[in-house]
């Protein structure tokens, strides 16, 4: 599918008629560069779990608790680009502390019914409700009962899934699954009822902004393999997308999610996550936090293949897919061979893969643990850094390590190397910049390009040439100001409230991982 | 008129007749809020003092909210929320040991004047000993620290900003008092044009031989100290109308209630206000150049402003500064406000229901969103002044929003033109104009 193309998905036949997309990446781009989570802040349950409400077009989120509650968290920090304009709450108060909140539950979820007619009405407790021991379930139940609302009613505690980030939103898709698609059905029986759609598959990414981008390719490839896309989600995802889900063989998630294990528990739905975490706890096979480029989404779809016994038709599938790529790849990718790149040390960034497709050489590998050695063992961010190092030999680039060096270090080490770009976020770009060194906007890439399939390095070429010929930047206003030295995209003050809440949050329960699930998403 | 109200009437009372006006009631309990809780309220009144941190003692969700709120819709480079670090496992054995340490990081670190800690629903409910923290930390730190219970089910921002007002004024000493000096009370700094508008006001109170003291709050917490020494305070719009009357009675200081000055009409009796109680001729030369000059400017765009006379109009947005604005449009630039829906009430927000004039139509007093959405797509409106919250409604309606109440978080002011005063007045007319000329329709 060409990629205008696919553009047009993304933004969804029904609204923007693909006007909106000269918009939509500046702007979510502009709000990009926050330093919230997991630096200065964690995004609380409530927001996790409008995530999800917001993102199936017929379902409405009731949030039991005051009114700050569904206000503030119109504000979303998934994303803070796009309030969340309908937040109805049951507007708690001091009496309802005291004496419960059930019966205001009970008739808000009637009102909220009456007034917006969803399908799905989520409920969202709060740190307010949850106290003071409201019995959501029974009043849902005989909220129902009663039959004033004709429409599915889930709720959400955040205790559903244990530690499994992000909470509430875990949560949210947990309490849909567990309360409404196999309310009143039992274990075993389902798959007599379930109308299966053979050979399908599930495709769910995190909704941030249309699933359509990001999977468009992937479900072209898998069609062509002979397997079905029963769902994307979440792309203008419906109450009855929902209960088709368990039509499907497989879920494809991006990493691990509780309720697709809930899913196999109950239906028989197997499930697969782009980013293996168990496998890696059993292999320690660094590739499979590779998922992107020629090689990661050849063995991707072959995995996937394997799992609903396609390999067959997957093997010639993929051969004429990689082929194409490659050839279109060899013609683009003209003038980057053997141009160096400095690149940020992690998981989410451009991987290492991606640049030997594009064939480019890893020259520097900046690793900063600051935010991290808060929430991760010393053995994680020293087993996160191996990999980074192990992966960039493998693909040919022999590149020097830095560990959180202070810029005045990393320029000298980039100009040393004879580096040609670096491979910044946006808001440490023009520190590189000034010094006469062309950056590429590395967190631009993943959240609009990055995906399984064969065109992101045809993409991630193009651009990479751009970012090459861009003209020399010698004077940002950015540099006009004060940063930190090793949180060199922050100011000062905002440096420290990055250190405090380090230290506040040290130890935190649940917070501090070990190497097995380093890559958790927090 | 018509007056749709929430949580002051009873259902049985949701009709009633006031004159010749029609009064409903919110129906319903179901609320998609158009204001925030007790906590964000206290926390706007906060921010504004230079050298305090707020410590936002809560689940990590509200501390996340605020930081957002203020990064967004703020000065960016001085933010000065902390949380403290309230865990899961907290809820069963209390947090006061992790509020105490973030009391202390927080002094370390920024050496404020004043921390104040924010304690919010779950350690409210839980029973954290919140007092007892700050007690003990007054022996260890060299800075001011008081607590504000600010639960979110206590009640909305507006109840919130006045108590930390109110609490402010514990620390106030008496001074001598210099005439025609005065405070500002009910400035928010995190308001769109905030810094712009200061200055303004200033200017024109300088043009009356009139200097500021104190602005609650935008100073520091040894200026607000030295409050008292004013000879009158400025009560803008009746935003934080509790403490000027503690004010009054502790320190004998007089207070008037002012328009927020939007619009000539509103400049001239805020100065007219301010020098009157001071038992000051009001300069009425300055008047008249600002006259002269708003009538120059208003000259090279006299065609648009003639072409969008009586364009109908809503306007969303806190009482301190809604109705000021709403009378501003209606009186001077001759719009329609079919609705005029009031986000977050105050202390004398009741009282300009009885007083309205008729420069609004259509009154919704602290409506749920769903309600207030409804009732402005059946008055045929042309453009929204409101929040970014409104974003959606203009959209879905096809109209121009004007972005001039709390919250904004998709536009920023760094200019020095602001929405008050006699400046503001060609600045507003200027963009409101520029908002319905600038769109692209295909006919």
């Amino acid at each position: 599918m060409m990629y205008e193309q696919e553009q047009k998905m993304e933004i969804g036949s029904k609204k923007g008629n693909g006007k909106n997309v000269g918009f939509l990446r500046p702007l979510i781009s502009a709000y990009s560069t926050l330093p919230l989570h997991g630096i200065t802040a964690i995004p609380g349950k409530i927001s996790g779990a409008l995530m999800v409400a917001n993102s199936i077009e017929d379902a409405v989120p009731l949030i039991h608790g005051p009114i700050g509650c569904a206000f503030q968290r119109k504000i979303n920090p998934f994303r803070p680009y796009l309030p969340f304009y309908e937040t109805p709450c049951t507007d708690m108060n001091d009496l309802e502390v005291i004496y419960g909140g059930e019966d205001k539950l009970s008739l808000g979820i009637k009102e909220t019914y009456e007034k917006y007619h969803p399908n799905l009405i989520v409920v969202i407790t709060t740190c307010a409700s949850d106290l003071i021991g409201d019995d959501f379930k029974s009043v849902i139940e005989e909220t129902k009962a009663k039959g004033d609302v004709d429409c599915d009613i889930v709720y959400a505690t955040g205790d559903f899934v244990g530690k499994t980030k992000p909470v509430g939103y875990q949560d949210a898709l947990y309490a849909i699954v567990d309360q409404m698609l196999c309310n009143g059905i039992g274990i075993g029986q389902e798959k007599e009822e379930i109308d299966k759609n053979e050979n399908s598959v599930n495709l769910i990414t995190f909704p941030i902004h249309g699933a359509g981008l990001k999977v468009a390719e992937m479900a072209s490839v898998l069609s062509e393999m002979g397997i079905k896309i029963n769902k994307i989600c979440f792309n203008h995802t419906t109450v009855k997308d929902l209960y088709e889900l368990p039509k499907a063989d497989l879920t494809i998630t991006d990493y691990p999610m509780a309720w697709a294990r809930l899913m196999k528990e109950r239906f028989g739905v197997d499930h697969y996550e782009i980013l293996a975490f168990d496998r890696y706890k059993e292999t320690r096979d660094p590739e499979l936090f590779s998922p992107y480029g020629i090689e990661g989404s050849t063995r991707i779809f072959m995995e996937i293949a394997q799992q609903l016994g396609k390999e067959g038709e997957a093997e010639e599938v993929i051969a004429r897919r990689k082929e194409n790529a490659i050839e279109r790849l060899s013609k683009v990718k003209k003038g980057l061979e053997d141009k160096k790149v400095a690149c940020m040390g992690g998981i989410h960034g451009i991987g290492m893969s991606m640049l030997s497709d594009v064939g480019m050489k890893a020259s520097v590998i900046i690793y900063k643990t600051q935010a991290l050695e808060s929430r991760l063992t010393s053995d994680a961010i020293n087993e996160m850094l191996d990999i980074n190092v192990g992966l960039a030999r493998k693909y040919g680039s022999d590149p020097e390590v830095l560990v959180n060096p202070t810029i005045e270090e990393e320029i000298k080490a980039i100009k040393k190397t004879g580096t040609d770009l670096v491979l910044s976020m946006g808001a440490s770009a023009h520190k590189y910049n000034k010094e006469g060194i062309r950056t590429f906007d590395s967190m631009r890439f993943t959240l609009h390009h990055q995906r399984i399939g064969f065109g992101t390095p045809i993409e991630l070429a193009i651009l990479l040439k751009e970012a090459l010929k861009k003209p020399q930047r010698r004077n940002p206003l950015l540099s006009m100001l004060e940063y930190d030295s090793y949180r060199n995209n922050l100011i000062p003050e905002w440096a420290v409230l990055a250190d405090m809440f380090a230290t506040i949050r040290e130890g935190a329960t649940g917070d501090m991982v070990m190497s097995e699930n380093v890559y958790t998403t927090t | 008129m018509t007056w749709l109200c929430p949580r002051m009437c009873t259902p049985q009372h949701r009709y009633r007749k006031m004159s010749d006006t029609e009064v409903k009631t919110r129906e319903g309990l179901t609320y998609d809020p158009t204001q925030d809780c007790k906590l964000v309220g206290a926390a706007r009144a906060l921010a504004g003092i230079k050298d305090s941190i707020t410590i936002v003692h809560a689940r990590p969700g509200c501390h996340c909210g605020v930081l957002l709120l203020r990064a967004l819709g703020s000065n960016q480079n001085d933010i000065r929320i902390v949380g403290s670090g309230f865990r899961a496992q907290d809820m069963v054995y209390g947090a006061e040991g992790r509020l105490a340490a973030s009391i202390k990081l927080s002094y370390n670190n920024f050496k404020p004047s004043l921390i104040a800690v924010l304690n919010c629903s779950a350690p409210a409910i839980m029973g954290d000993d919140v007092e007892g923290v700050v007690q003990a930390m007054k022996r260890e730190i060299p800075a001011e620290i008081f607590s504000l219970s600010t639960g979110g089910y206590e009640g909305p921002a507006w109840i919130g900003y006045e108590e930390a007002l109110s609490e402010l004024t514990r620390y106030m000493v008496p001074g001598e008092t210099e005439s025609d000096k005065v405070n500002l009370i009910g400035f928010k700094q995190d308001d769109i044009k905030s810094s712009a508008d200061l200055l303004e006001i200033e200017r024109m109170l300088n043009s009356q031989g009139i200097t500021l003291n104190a602005v609650l709050t935008n100073s520091s917490f040894g200026e607000l100290k030295k409050a008292p020494k004013a000879s009158l305070n400025i009560v803008l719009g009746g935003d934080g109308l509790e403490s000027a009357k503690i004010m009054h009675e502790k320190f004998d200081m007089p207070y008037v209630i002012t328009p927020y000055p939007f619009g000539l009409n509103n400049s001239i009796d805020f100065l007219e206000s301010v020098t009157k109680s001071l038992s000051k001729e009001v300069n009425e030369e300055f008047i008249a150049i600002e006259k002269n000059r708003i009538k120059e400017r208003i000259e090279r765009i006299f065609l648009f402003l003639q072409g969008i006379y009586d364009m109908s109009v809503a306007v969303v947005g806190d009482a301190g500064r809604a109705f000021d604005l709403a009378k501003f449009l209606s009186d001077e630039l001759c719009l329609n406000v079919k609705v005029l829906a009031i986000t977050s009430r105050n202390h004398i927000s009741l009282d300009k229901t009885k007083t309205n004039d008729g420069y609004f139509e259509t009154l919704l007093i602290e409506p749920d969103r769903f309600e207030m959405n409804e009732e402005i797509k059946t008055k045929g409106v042309e453009m929204i002044f409101g929040s970014s919250m409104e974003k959606k409604l203009a959209w879905e309606l096809g109209l121009p929003l004007f972005r001039i109440f709390y919250p904004v978080i998709d536009e920023v002011s760094i200019s020095d033109a602001p929405y008050a005063g006699f400046t503001g007045t060609t600045h507003l007319t200027e963009k409101i104009i520029n908002s319905v000329i600038n769109n692209y329709i295909e006919v």
